[in-house]
């Protein structure tokens, strides 16, 4: 079985987040800090801090967070303004934003993925303005 | 430690169902159902109607109460609803609004 580091970060400061495994939200989740999800979620989920959705947890939602870890199953479209990461043992159905994206070997993917990045100066087309 | 933990800067609006604790230090609108140990913290604002086990309230109420154990509301607690239970303790401070039912 694959281990999903992230998963296990838990701070009880009461900023932290965590959905457990026995849980199911319907609904919309949003603000500030880490949510972990290792449960059910459908519904909506916004939240400015990193987004981890462990294995085993099942997420049928566009989420919007700064980071986004997968290493369940989601069904919905991601919207980060930093990293996503498909780990290894997730299913993924939906469109992946970010600010990079990276799938590992052994994720199961459908999707489309939305990079945002510079491109190299020779390959913007029409060259240098101004 | 509880499973399920809503922090401090997490609102929720919907329908939450929890076979395990959980722990709300955030909003919560909607309906909360859990299976065991409930606890609200100070400074959490649940304006919903509360169903679980033993249930400890620090923070916000609105809505009612239920719980298949006992009700504890400490000192700082906020309670604008209806509390059933078998057992419950209302501390010095805490502030109540509401029906109580211990189901006699």
């Amino acid at each position: 079985m694959a281990q999903t580091r992230s998963a296990t970060r838990l701070n009880s400061d009461g900023r932290d987040a965590r959905i457990g495994s026995g849980a199911r939200i319907r609904g919309r989740i949003q603000g500030d800090g880490d949510l972990t999800i290792e449960g059910t979620v459908e519904g909506e989920i916004a939240v400015r801090g990193a987004l981890v959705i462990a294995e085993g947890a099942s997420v049928t939602s566009d989420v919007e967070a700064q980071e986004v870890t997968i290493a369940g199953a989601l069904e919905g479209n991601v919207n980060a303004s930093g990293q996503v990461r498909v780990a290894v043992g997730a299913r993924v159905h939906g469109d992946l934003r970010g600010k990079s994206v990276a799938i590992d070997e052994g994720a199961e993917y459908a999707g489309r993925l939305d990079c945002e990045f510079d491109l190299p100066p020779e390959l913007e087309g029409g060259g240098r303005r101004r | 430690m509880a499973s399920t933990v809503i922090g401090a800067g997490i609102t929720i609006d919907g329908e939450i169902t929890a076979d395990e604790d959980v722990v709300v230090h955030g909003t919560i609108r909607g309906k909360l159902t859990a299976k065991d140990a409930v606890t609200i913290e100070q400074g959490a604002v649940v304006e919903a109607d509360v169903t679980g086990g033993a249930m400890v309230v620090a923070g916000a109420v609105t809505g009612n109460i239920t719980s298949s154990d006992r009700v504890d509301l400490q000192s700082g607690a906020k309670v604008v609803g209806n509390v059933k239970a078998s057992r419950i303790t209302i501390a010095d401070g805490a502030q109540f609004k509401g029906n109580v039912d211990m189901d006699v």
